[in-house]
């Protein structure tokens, strides 16, 4: 056969395509079959392509599967092999089925956005009718610009969610009912599952050593409750029990913990013990150990619960600040040596101490609101003849020019004219100068020229105003692709120009011309 | 109706630049400052006649300086007996009466004392804008409470512009928009520029007559309803004005030009610097392309 680059999953003999007998060959990536006797494929479709596959019933003579592409044509296969026709189709009809899914997912969320996209928005799908249903643009060119990058990267909400933290009573949460005779009932939902595995890695560690191999997931929870790890008086005794293992872990990782101590430079933990004098000064006594030996057996249990409980905030608030690991990921193998020491490393950044210490002090004594504002530095403006500004939009020359005898003359006038100057309100003027005047200012004089019109949009009916809108905004869209072309640096863009662009413009212009005259026709 | 205690306060602002008016009279001997006056007047006692709360103000625009007609200083000293008791005689509303003798009186002294200087001959309209907002904001100051007051500016314009009262007449033009004080115009000769702006800015009307003779006509019928009354009836469309700013090399109205990002001064031509601030601007230049050389075959 044809040297085959993918791995074949399932062939199938005797398989018919439009009546030529054949083999199926299913691979990793696509289904393909070839006629007998050749060597090369003739139908190849990828798993991606393929929309979804249907059986002939099973009543029927013809066994048969059908494979319905995403474009709508679709492929029959129909299985001819007398014996085995059945269990054939099933077998491909089951790879199919898991195969498919995993292929669906990455053409689906391209068509899902798209199809998202255009039910948002209004305007957006208009535009899309106008332009690509009508043919005037290939819908490849429209969606060119406006998908951009959805291939690569995650969907944009997603990456602003905040992490959602663990609650420290979430052990306490999980109360246990009574069942009635002699048991407890505890209810372990998937959040309280999640945060157990989250809080105490070694659990989790247990947990995917386990099950599903030696222990259900019901049993290694039984055996989780039962054990003395998670009960208060923690008596480590019996190493049967499986998480016992853990209880050492805790132990050591507690035990890096406090030796690490705490490094702030400002704050000295260890002058808060107390300082003995001399007698009658302090305390004169030696310092409590920790080693089990002289302890009472209620002090050593004390002792337990107070050291279960600092581990368990300190868990609690590593899981916290640990950035989200991905829950395949197994547990490296530096861990598993110190436990949960690596926690530990949370509280510490590995900077030199006195770097630390002197940024903490500046930290703590200086507020950035207190500081005085550093100003900018500014460039002086200039200015030689200001006073241009103050000149109005008038034209520099005058229109007039009078004499100075012309002056005189005016003045005197008007001063022998005004020096008797008494009102005649009775003869203020004529009443054909009146009645010109109201002749001037009634609609339709000469004054009213020009005025009271009618805003055009109450003279165009509402769905003609709207269909020019839809043909205008699809217009600048084509004026956008044309731009878009600009710098024309290669010579793909000049042949665009050229060719497609002139091309697509016409139709538009053509277009709206048949829409222009089919108004115009409708008005007559 | 306007409620009783709304105060409408009316200032007419009369353009009598004497040099104008002189040549006019030369001109058309029919309509004179008298005439122009008589109608003012007549547009004044029709106001106060309305209603009672109505309130004139009558200021003269003079080539030295702008005048208060009325209310003048002289009522208050209570002279002038002689001609009230004249006109007292005719049985007219008193406050009428008063108002256009004061008027009368005080006309005839403004342009006794005209003085002729050669250069300044032109109408210094934006101080007597001025001088009316602040006397419409002294007014309003002086207002009982509860009263609101509603005041507008008419300006009977003869004269031309002038260019050197720009910024003057745009602060005031600004001035009486934040106030909310209407700017109306009655222009008698040329179109002004300016206060076709204030008239589109503030939201007053602007007309220019075609007939002088019938001004009284007109500042009734366009003139004398108030803002509220306007809307109601049919007045003359607003004129188109020309918002075009002038280039500050030629003067000339320009509609797409180039402004200095510095100093915001408008040219009509680009220079590598500005006149005004001396900032030097860099242009990119559309590369060149350098021709490549051809390599010649060498003949085998």
């Amino acid at each position: 056969m044809a040297s085959l680059s993918e791995e074949v999953l399932l062939v199938v003999k005797k398989v018919r395509q439009r009546k030529q007998d054949g083999t199926l060959y299913l691979m990793a990536e696509r289904i393909a079959w070839g006629p007998e006797g050749k060597d090369r494929f003739t139908v190849s479709h990828p798993y991606s392509d393929i929309r979804c596959q249907k059986i002939s019933p099973d009543g029927k003579a013809k066994v048969q599967l059908q494979l319905v592409l995403h474009t709508g044509e679709s492929t029959t296969f129909h299985f001819a092999n007398e014996s085995t026709a059945l269990k054939d189709r099933e077998a491909a009809k089951e790879l199919l089925q898991q195969l498919l899914p995993k292929f669906k997912k990455k053409a689906n969320k391209e068509l899902e956005e798209k199809n998202r996209m255009l039910q948002e928005d209004p305007v957006l799908f208009q535009l899309y009718k106008d332009l690509v249903v009508s043919q005037v643009i290939s819908a490849e060119e429209f969606w060119a610009n406006r998908l951009g990058g959805l291939n690569n990267s995650e969907p944009a909400p997603c990456s602003n969610k905040q992490e959602v933290g663990i609650s420290g009573a979430f052990l306490a949460d999980i109360r246990p009912q009574t069942d009635g005779c002699n048991g407890l009932r505890y209810n372990l939902t998937t959040d309280i599952i999640e945060s157990i595995f989250r809080t105490y890695p070694a659990v989790k560690q247990k947990y995917s050593e386990n099950v599903p191999h030696s222990l259900t997931e019901k049993e290694f929870w039984t055996r989780f409750f039962q054990s003395h790890y998670f009960h208060r008086d923690r008596i480590n005794t019996g190493t049967q029990d499986i998480f016992s293992e853990c209880a050492k872990q805790d132990e050591k990782g507690l035990m890096s913990l406090v030796n690490k101590g705490v490094k702030n430079p400002l704050v000295d933990l260890l002058s808060l013990e107390d300082k003995t004098l001399d007698e009658g000064y302090g305390i004169k006594q030696a310092l409590p150990s920790t080693s089990n030996t002289n302890k009472t057996v209620k002090e050593s249990s004390n002792a337990a619960i107070i050291k279960r409980f600092n581990h368990h905030s300190a868990m609690v608030l590593a899981a916290g600040s640990r950035k989200n690991e991905v829950p395949a990921d197994q547990a490296s193998e530096t861990s598993s040596t110190d436990g949960n020491s690596r926690d530990s490393d949370f509280f510490q950044p590995p900077v030199k101490k006195v770097c630390v210490f002197t940024v903490k002090l500046q930290e703590a004594i200086e507020y950035e609101d207190l500081q005085r504002e550093s100003k900018q530095k500014t460039v002086a403006l200039n200015l030689k003849k200001s006073d241009r500004y103050a000149h109005g939009p008038v034209p520099l020359q005058s229109q007039k020019y009078t004499t100075s005898q012309d002056i005189i003359n005016a003045v005197n006038c008007i001063q022998h004219e005004m020096a008797h100057y008494k009102p005649n309100l009775t003869q203020v003027m004529s009443s054909t100068a009146a009645s010109s005047a109201i002749a001037a200012l009634s609609p339709g004089g000469v004054l009213m020229q020009g005025g009271a019109q009618q805003a055009i949009n109450q003279m165009v009916p509402s769905d003609i105003q709207g269909e020019l809108k839809h043909l205008y905004v699809a217009a600048g869209e084509l004026l956008r692709h044309f731009w878009s072309c600009f710098p024309v640096n290669t010579s793909f863009l000049e042949d665009k120009l050229t060719g497609h662009l002139e091309e697509m413009l016409q139709t538009a212009y053509s277009k709206f011309h048949i829409w222009q005259t089919r108004r115009m026709m409708r008005k007559t | 109706m306007a409620s009783e205690d709304e105060v409408n306060l009316l200032v007419i602002v009369v353009d009598v630049n004497p040099i104008w008016w002189g040549q006019q009279a030369q001109r058309e001997p029919e309509f004179t400052l008298s005439k122009c006056l008589d109608g003012v007047m007549v547009m004044g006692n029709s106001h106060m006649a309305l209603t009672r709360t109505n309130k004139l103000a009558v200021i003269a625009s003079h080539c030295q300086d702008s005048h208060f007609l009325y209310p003048s200083k002289s009522l208050g000293g209570g002279g002038g007996a002689a001609e009230d008791t004249s006109s007292s005689r005719d049985g007219k509303y008193e406050l009428l009466a008063v108002a256009n003798s004061a008027i009368a009186e005080e006309i005839r002294n403004v342009l006794s004392k005209t003085e002729v200087r050669g250069n300044s001959t032109d109408t210094l309209l934006a101080g007597s804008l001025a001088k009316a907002l602040c006397y419409i904001y002294r007014v309003s100051k002086e207002l009982d409470v509860g009263q609101e007051i509603k005041s507008r500016i008419l300006v009977i314009k003869a004269a031309e512009d002038c260019a050197l009262q720009y910024m003057n007449f745009m602060n005031v033009i600004f001035a009486a928009q934040k106030q909310n004080i209407l700017i109306d115009a009655c222009v008698l000769d040329s179109d002004s520029g300016l206060l076709q702006q204030a008239c589109d800015i503030t939201g007053g009307l602007y007309l220019k007559i075609p007939q002088k003779l019938a001004l009284t006509q007109y500042l009734l019928w366009v003139f004398l309803p108030d803002s509220e009354q306007r809307s109601q009836l049919v007045l003359p469309p607003p004129a188109h004005v020309d918002y075009r700013a002038a280039c500050f090399c030629h003067r000339n109205l320009i509609e797409i030009g180039y402004v200095c990002s510095v100093c915001l001064s408008i040219f009509c031509n680009f220079s590598p610097i500005c006149t005004t601030c001396e900032t030097a601007f860099k242009i990119q230049l559309p590369q060149m392309v350098k021709p490549k050389k051809k390599k010649l075959k060498m003949p085998a």
